[in-house]
């Protein structure tokens, strides 16, 4: 919302105060700052003329030759704007002059006829945009008048933020009450004694429902409509509106001056009584823009003779708007059911000035304070006659009295008061209260609907004491300096996986139903009921699709070929394993390892992976697992396995199959596994088992064996260390040879004893043993001469 | 007496040294002169034949001429190998401006990195990592946090739901965790809880319908206000360096009360808003069957945000598009 300072010194004098500690009062009150901007003026030398006498130029249609009266003189101006008429009072240009952006004005023929300077426009004197014609000044000020000591000079517009629960504060008396209490400066008084002189005709009333607590209207006859005044136009140019014509100008007056919306009718196209009601189903009311308005049971309307003329607080109907010949008015000022009013305008996408303030909550005692400002200011420009304001009112608000201990204040905020700060804040913001040694008593005023309670007047006390003035305390939690189970697996299980030169990645949850059937066909996707984009509105049960279009795209970027990992939640329709009634979502991590790997050293080729590299990376980061073979959907049929810890299923590594890789073209094939998180803990990612480390040389051999093709070779491993179970061991597989007649194992096996060094005779007797074992265990035969 | 001219085989061993190319092959010239079917050790054997005098006089040359021979051959191998190495250094002189290993980061997204950061900060105050449900029910995300059902932020324009009754949701907000968090465990309660959050936007500069928050509550007997404050400027101080200010100005948010934002003073003295705060509304305590005394604060902090801002990062997209250019920068 914009304020303008000039106009907030209506309410409160802060003429004197500088900008920048107005800036600053506003801000510590809780108005953010989103931007000021200090007038100044952009023109140099312009005087106030009279028009004269206007006449045709001799060799031009689109522009007319005036006479204009500048005090001393009378000068003859070309004019191609037709807004004005003989008599108007205009800024004036005249040679030697300069409009905006220092443009220099001089006389100048214009087809014949010698023009000395021009006749301004709002927009060519840089004061707001108008594009309606010349700018009228108000017909009392005298020709010759320097045009700067009429338009203000160093005023200030602030475009400020208001919090959504304070919607007192959408006026610019709402925001210098505030300031009032800032500066400890009196709130001014505005309002005036009406004198009516004429009957009303029509009959008002708040209707039935309790949606509307106050109706109330006052009838003006024989209006002219015209422009309105120049320091209207000056004021709601400056808060960002557009100007119209007096009375709709007025009524924005009004609401932008102390933040009730008033709505014009012309009188003379209402018949019946004025009422307020919901609408019927399947009604319709053609409103001021002219659409035809679908109205639904929940749209507050205003009626006459029961017929829909307008939607409350939301816009008005087209039928009874006010036009150029409208002689009468009926101004409405009400109060609207907040919620009712916001399911409107939201519903029907129309959000006004007028709605915004009735969604937020109006003073509830404003309606015949908004009619009297109206008619105040109308009054200022012509003069009008009108009846006594006609107000229906249902109940009156009841005053509640909120009772609280003084100790709260310093409890939660950790401030003492003084009795002078807690009695000053209260008696400038309009708060009525009692207080006592112990207890202050308060009472919420009319247009404050956050003061409900103690907490919020406490935070009243805490934003005029002001935030920045507060003392900073440290307070120092449960000591113990524990991350926690959850966070800390992740973050070990990261550091692991990037220091294995594995990219981490985030991406989005959400893809299509094809997508998630590719690797997980058995689960029920959950869907977005109201999805962003309808082509992804399912929520993501896999990890890998993600990686896999990361992967692509990297490739496509002409960038490395490398190694992704992520961890985030997937989703599915089941029950959560925790929580009622909400969707399963389990927390993941899913890993792509292409086989074809960029080499970060550029002078050489890319190194090729198998699954066994893939698996290495799952050992180095679980330690000890098994694989058990298994059909997966997007996997290949032999090459996918489960993944075993301490016998219990934490996920799958598998190679993407192969109609994928080429579906998606890859061209490298992927390995890919994803581990179900909550099944393991950080603990099954501490690997380190010591064993002591045996002063005595090694002995060392290897063995080859023949063995058949479906053979487990850790096996192997496990029968000899078995065997030496105690020595010191380091026994690999170092070769696995196949072709048509067999396949070949070669096993080394360095071992030493703890307690002596072997003799050659006892060298000899463990390999033997050892031969004798395998062989035995296994069925397997060593092949000798090698 | 002499048999051979030990002169001239020392003059043909000096000889053979001059062809040596690899230290090694002194091994091979040792033998030759020393060893075992040398010319030396062909004329030891014979002195056991030679008369005590002889044998003493000619062992005395024999030694004299093996001494030479060792002594000459280590000073040849010193001297060789001394510049053999100076040879090989200098034909070594590689161009160091070169940088033949690609760049590649320290591997871990951004977010996660400032994350951690800011986990860090906090854990190293006593606060525990917490973590809830990504979806919610609306009760959770809203109803619990004193945000009614007529709420705009409640609206379908915002909120991505996952049920035609509204009832299940992605959780907008982290604030989510405060609630999971106290209906599981009694005060005190200091806690952090990074996570995923979800908006009905369009992916543009500065939207994204995915992104993450840091929330943070503190409950615990006589919390105030000036401990908020404290805490969160040491928070900023901890991340952005020790000159940078902060200002506390007031804000509304349905769950705490007084609520602020609080702004950091950047480059050209612009103040940016990096989080809201404020103390726990009196009904959110209320919501999780709290005592009615209890008090605490709580934050949010947006993950992304703090990222932008502290690497100039333009685009939110690039968080979450993972190309290899944008990954390995960090």
């Amino acid at each position: 919302m914009k304020v303008l300072k000039s106009w907030l010194n209506d309410w409160v004098d802060i003429d004197k105060i500088n900008g920048d500690e107005l800036s600053l009062a506003l801000e510590s009150l809780g108005f953010e700052i989103e931007s000021r901007i200090d007038i100044k003026p952009n023109y140099k030398n312009i005087v106030v003329g009279k028009v004269l006498e206007i006449y045709p130029h001799p060799n031009a249609d689109k522009v007319r030759v005036t006479k204009v009266d500048t005090g001393n003189n009378v000068f003859e101006i070309v004019c191609g704007a037709f807004n004005f008429d003989v008599g108007a009072v205009v800024p004036v240009a005249l040679p030697k002059s300069e409009i905006k952006d220092a443009f220099l004005i001089d006389k100048r023929d214009i087809r014949g006829v010698e023009s000395n300077g021009m006749i301004c426009s709002a927009t060519e004197l840089d004061l707001w945009e108008d594009n309606s014609g010349i700018l009228l000044l108000d017909d009392d000020v005298k020709p010759g008048t320097d045009f700067s000591t009429i338009y203000p000079q160093n005023d200030i517009v602030w475009e400020i933020g208001v919090t959504p629960n304070r919607g007192d504060c959408m006026s610019h008396l709402g925001v210098a009450r505030e300031l009032s209490h800032y500066f400890k400066k009196p709130l001014l008084d505005n309002s005036s004694q009406l004198n009516p002189s004429i009957e009303s005709i029509l009959s008002l009333s708040s209707g039935t429902i309790k949606e509307c607590n106050t109706y109330a209207g006052i009838e003006i006859e024989n209006i002219k409509i015209k422009d309105s005044n120049f320091n209207t136009k000056y004021r709601l140019s400056q808060v960002g509106t557009r100007i119209i014509n007096n009375v709709v100008d007025y009524t924005n007056y009004v609401l932008y001056d102390i933040g009730q919306p008033l709505h014009a009718f012309d009188r003379d196209k209402l018949f019946g009584k004025i009422s307020v009601r919901y609408a019927k189903q399947d009604e319709t009311l053609l409103t001021l823009d002219n659409q035809n308005r679908q109205l639904s049971k929940n749209d507050l309307i205003i009626t006459a003779d029961d017929k829909p003329i307008a939607l409350a607080g939301v816009m008005g109907g087209l039928e009874t708007e006010v036009t150029q010949e409208t002689n009468n008015l009926l101004i409405e000022s009400a109060y609207f059911d907040k919620v009712s009013i916001m399911n409107t305008s939201r519903k029907l996408n129309l959000i006004s000035d007028a709605s915004i303030r009735f969604e937020r909550g109006i003073d509830h005692q404003f309606q015949l304070l908004g009619l009297n400002r109206f008619i105040n200011i109308f009054q200022q420009d012509q003069h009008i006659t009108y009846s006594s304001p006609v107000v229906d009112s249902k109940q009156q608000f009841s005053m509640v009295d909120v009772s609280f201990s003084r100790n709260e204040i310093y409890k939660i905020l950790g401030i003492k008061l003084e009795n002078d700060f807690i009695e000053n804040m209260l008696e400038y913001l309009g708060i009525n209260y009692t207080l006592t040694d112990n207890d202050i008593v308060f009472q919420s005023p009319s247009w404050r609907y956050d003061l409900e309670r103690p907490i919020d007047l406490i935070e009243e006390f805490a934003k005029h004491y002001g935030f920045n003035n507060f003392e900073s305390t440290l307070p120092i939690g449960n000591n113990k300096n524990n991350l926690g189970e959850y966070w800390h697996l992740k973050r070990s299980l990261t550091d692991k996986l990037i220091a294995m030169n594995m990219y981490e990645i985030q991406t989005l949850s959400f893809v299509s139903q094809e997508i998630n059937q590719i690797f997980t066909p058995e689960k029920k996707s959950v869907e977005i009921n109201n999805p962003i984009d309808q082509t992804n509105k399912f929520l993501r049960t896999s990890l890998h699709p993600s990686l896999i279009e990361v992967y692509k795209n990297n490739i496509e970027q002409n960038n490395q070929s490398e190694m992704f990992f992520e961890i985030n939640n997937i989703f599915d329709a089941g029950e959560h394993q925790n929580f009622d009634s909400i969707p399963n979502q389990i927390y993941s991590l899913s890993a792509l390892i292409p086989s074809k790997l960029t080499n970060s050293d550029t002078r050489q080729d890319p190194t090729i992976n198998d699954i066994y590299f893939a698996k290495q990376i799952l050992i180095d980061c679980f330690g000890k697992i098994e694989l058990k073979q298994i059909h997966k959907p997007g996997f290949h049929q032999n090459l996918s396995f489960l993944i075993l810890k301490n016998n219990k299923v934490i996920g799958h590594l598998g190679q993407l199959a192969s109609q994928l890789e080429k579906s998606y073209e890859l061209n490298n094939s992927i390995f890919l596994f994803s581990i179900d998180l909550t099944s393991i803990s950080s603990e099954d990612l501490i690997n380190i088992i010591y064993s002591p480390l045996s002063p005595y040389p090694y002995v060392k051999f290897d063995l080859s064996f023949m063995v058949p093709d479906a053979f487990a070779a850790s096996e192997l491993i496990q029968e000899v260390e078995k065997f030496l179970i105690n020595n010191e061991n380091v026994i690999t597989i170092f070769d696995d040879f196949k072709n048509e007649k067999s396949r070949n194992l070669g096993i080394r096996i360095n071992t030493r004893s703890y307690s002596k060094t072997y003799s050659e005779e006892e060298v000899t007797d463990i390999l033997n043993q050892v031969v004798d074992v395998l062989e035995n265990k296994f069925s397997i035969k060593l092949n000798k001469g090698n | 007496m002499a048999e051979v001219n030990l002169d001239k085989i020392f003059a043909s061993f000096i000889l053979s040294l001059e062809d040596v190319v690899d230290v090694s092959e002194l091994t091979q010239i040792e033998k030759e002169y020393l060893g075992k079917g040398s010319v030396l050790s062909e004329e030891r054997a014979k002195l056991a034949s030679l008369s005590n005098d002889d044998k003493k006089k000619y062992g005395a040359l024999l030694k004299d001429f093996a001494d030479k021979v060792s002594k000459k051959l280590e000073s040849f191998k010193v001297d060789f190998e001394k510049s053999y190495f100076t040879e090989k250094e200098k034909s070594e002189n590689p161009d160091i401006s070169l940088d033949w290993f690609s760049k590649k980061g320290t591997r871990k997204h951004i977010l996660t990195n400032v994350m951690e950061e800011v986990v860090d900060i906090f854990a190293s105050l006593g606060y525990t990592v917490a973590h809830g449900p990504e979806a919610e029910t609306s009760w959770h995300n809203f109803d619990a946090l004193n945000t009614p059902d007529w709420h705009p932020a409640r609206y379908e324009s915002d909120t991505l739901y996952l049920d035609k009754d509204l009832k299940n949701l992605l959780r907008t907000q982290t604030s989510t965790v405060q609630v999971r968090h106290m209906q599981d465990n009694k005060p005190p309660v200091y806690i952090v809880a990074p996570g995923r959050v979800y908006r009905s936007d369009q992916l543009d500069a500065t939207h994204s319908p995915v992104f993450h928050q840091i929330e943070g509550l503190a409950v615990d007997d006589g919390i105030t206000f000036s401990d908020l404050k404290g805490t969160l400027e040491y928070f900023v101080k901890e991340f952005f360096g020790k000159n940078v200010q902060t200002k506390f100005i007031p804000h509304f948010f349905p769950f705490t009360e007084p609520s602020a934002e609080v702004l950091v003073s950047w480059k050209d003295g612009e103040w940016l808003e990096i989080l809201g705060c404020g103390m726990v509304d009196p009904n959110v305590f209320q919501n999780v069957e709290y005592p009615s005394t209890t008090q605490g604060f709580a934050f949010g902090v947006g993950v992304e945000r703090l990222a932008m801002l502290r690497y100039g990062i333009d685009h939110i997209k690039n968080f979450y598009e993972n190309d290899l250019r944008f990954l390995e920068q960090f």
